[in-house]
């Protein structure tokens, strides 16, 4: 009995052990940096900054939570998009953040919150001035012109995601006009499911460094290559492609795609979609082009090649990688139009149940969700 | 093999032991049939003295204490007179070494569990891209930098890698705005 007593404030003791040395305390004002150009058209305001650092040992955890108002003062934009830039350079050399607010519809002298949480950990305790900086990367207007110095890309980002977003926003509003409120509730009672049923993986990427696969069962490594789908109006069209693969880890992925369309392309995406052994398909990654100074003519060929390795677990087990599928998700010309698949391509293709659902569409139904059928019609007459 | 004393497994039966002498006696008797046997013995003594309490007008507490004090002093007095045998165990710089031992463990528990906590600080110097519980986050060595959604479900959230060293994830937060956060291992 005293044996058992004993053991047992052994174990307490040892699980209080990391409590005991960890020492959590305020950080002072000026944690967090944050700055905007002086001709931005969004200003910030009413700033708070609740940063509390917590030392474990000789390493430190500081969390760090920013809430501001950015309000548009452009004379007459609608601002439909705004991309922060978080960096950290002394934590995590090379490493940077980025919170993007997409679907927005903010008039001019019109505010909207944000709050970023941020979680740093660093291996001293040291702490000299701002840990974080957070500036402006890009505001997108409603006429999808740009402003901002767009080191994160987030012009190109935030427009395929306002297209995606009019794409859905209109798929919705078609659907009130031809069905009425009950055809509206249907779809996106269904947007809602396939949300909830959409299976999902988790990854892990990782750049440079050796391969450290785990599997669930006994496998072969060596190149996989993969299949593709193909969308008839697609500027660019998969040409071959293959990466390594080696239990739940593939790596250095490649696909050569061809240039179909008539105009010079500056930047293609891929969609990547894996099997498991049963024959279930998941999102895996996105799959960039690699050339960041690409211009590709027509009837050119580009490859999108990463160094990089993916490792994929479902519900804490590795994923053995079995078949592989890419399809061309986002396409941008070098005159800066873009090109991502129709609602219609991706039903057809039977994808809508693997990919997220675009920002747009996300907001609606959660505005569906919390609100209520008649909010979402409300909204949808709005804009 | 070498047993512990009559007293020992008496004190043993009885759960008056210390932790560390209970333990090593705990250790020795479940080798031993014979050490087994006597304390089942010393027990089956204890199970018979309830009945003893019955019996009115006697101060147990003081008679307790008083037959306790006998014994130690009896136990001393032998041990002056003839050197029992020396119990089974570690000889007399095997407590303090242990005790060490104990102290060394727990300190290096503490250490284990605090680097392999819910955010693991490696020493790989890999550039590391991932979602946590609560966010996502970039990672090299001893530092990282995390985006967080706290109270977000993990199923509102839609987590994207990017083959080029990325990980998105997008969700509403609590005002209805969609926020999409990104972390970029260059």
């Amino acid at each position: 009995m005293r044996t058992r007593d004993a053991a047992r404030w052994v174990v307490l003791a040892l699980l209080a052990a990391p409590a005991l040395l960890a020492q959590d305390y305020p950080l002072p004002a000026g944690s967090i940096n944050v700055s905007f150009p002086g001709d931005s058209p969004v200003l910030f305001s009413g700033l708070t900054d609740q940063s509390r650092g917590t030392a474990r040992g000789s390493a430190m955890v500081i969390d760090l939570r920013v809430s501001m108002v950015l309000r548009n003062v452009s004379a007459n934009r609608q601002i439909h998009g705004v991309t922060l830039r978080v960096v950290s350079q002394e934590v995590a050399v090379g490493g940077k953040g980025s919170v993007t607010y997409p679907s927005l519809h903010v008039g001019p002298g019109e505010s909207f919150p944000v709050r970023i949480e941020m979680q740093l950990m660093r291996p001293t305790q040291a702490v000299n001035g701002p840990l974080v900086q957070v500036s402006l990367d890009g505001v997108l207007f409603g006429d999808l012109t740009f402003y901002g110095d767009n080191r994160l890309n987030s012009k190109r980002i935030m427009t395929a995601e306002e297209l995606e977003a009019r794409r859905d926003r209109e798929y919705y509003k078609r659907v009130l006009q031809e069905t009425g409120v009950n055809g509206l509730r249907s779809a996106v009672l269904e947007s809602l499911v396939r949300q909830s049923e959409r299976p999902r993986l988790d990854a892990r990427v990782t750049r440079g460094g050796p391969s450290v696969a785990s599997s669930a069962a006994p496998v072969q490594s060596g190149a996989e290559n993969f299949a593709f789908l193909k969308f008839p109006d697609s500027p660019v069209a998969p040409v071959g492609g293959s990466a390594q693969v080696s239990g739940n880890e593939a790596r250095d992925p490649r696909v050569e795609v061809r240039n179909n369309s008539s105009k010079d392309v500056r930047y293609f995406e891929l969609s990547w979609l894996v099997s498991d052994a049963n024959g279930q398909q998941y999102l895996a990654a996105s799959l960039p082009a690699s050339d960041p100074a690409l211009l590709l003519k027509p009837s050119r060929t580009a490859q999108a090649a990463q160094d990089t390795a993916l490792r994929f677990t479902r519900n804490g087990e590795p994923l053995n990688v079995g078949r592989m599928t890419g399809f061309v998700s986002q396409v941008e010309f070098a005159d800066g139009q873009m090109w991502i698949p129709s609602r219609q391509a991706l039903e057809n293709a039977s994808l809508m149940r693997l990919i997220a659902p675009s920002a747009e569409e996300q907001r609606l139904t959660d505005l569906y969700r919390r609100s209520g059928m008649n909010a979402l019609v409300e909204d949808l007459k709005k804009y | 093999m070498r047993h512990p004393n009559r007293a020992t497994l008496a004190l043993h039966a009885g759960g008056d032991l210390g932790a560390w002498a209970n333990w090593r006696t705990d250790r020795h008797v479940a080798r031993c049939a014979e050490c087994r046997q006597e304390i089942a013995a010393f027990r089956a003594a204890r199970r018979e003295l309830p009945d003893a309490a019955e019996i009115p007008g006697v101060a147990w507490n003081r008679l307790a204490a008083q037959m306790k004090a006998n014994i130690r002093l009896g136990l001393t007095l032998g041990e002056l007179e003839e050197p029992a045998p020396r119990e089974a165990g570690p000889s007399a710089w095997a407590r303090p070494a242990a005790v060490f031992a104990g102290l060394a463990t727990l300190l290096a528990a503490g250490f284990i569990l605090q680097h392999n906590g819910p955010h693991p600080i490696r020493a790989s110097q890999d550039v590391e891209v991932e979602t946590t519980a609560n966010g996502i986050q970039v990672r090299q060595g001893a530092g990282a930098l995390g985006l967080l959604h706290r109270g977000a479900s993990d199923i509102d959230v839609n987590y994207t890698p990017g083959a080029q060293g990325a990980m998105s994830a997008q969700n509403v937060d609590d005002t209805g705005h969609v926020t999409v956060t990104n972390v970029y291992a260059n």
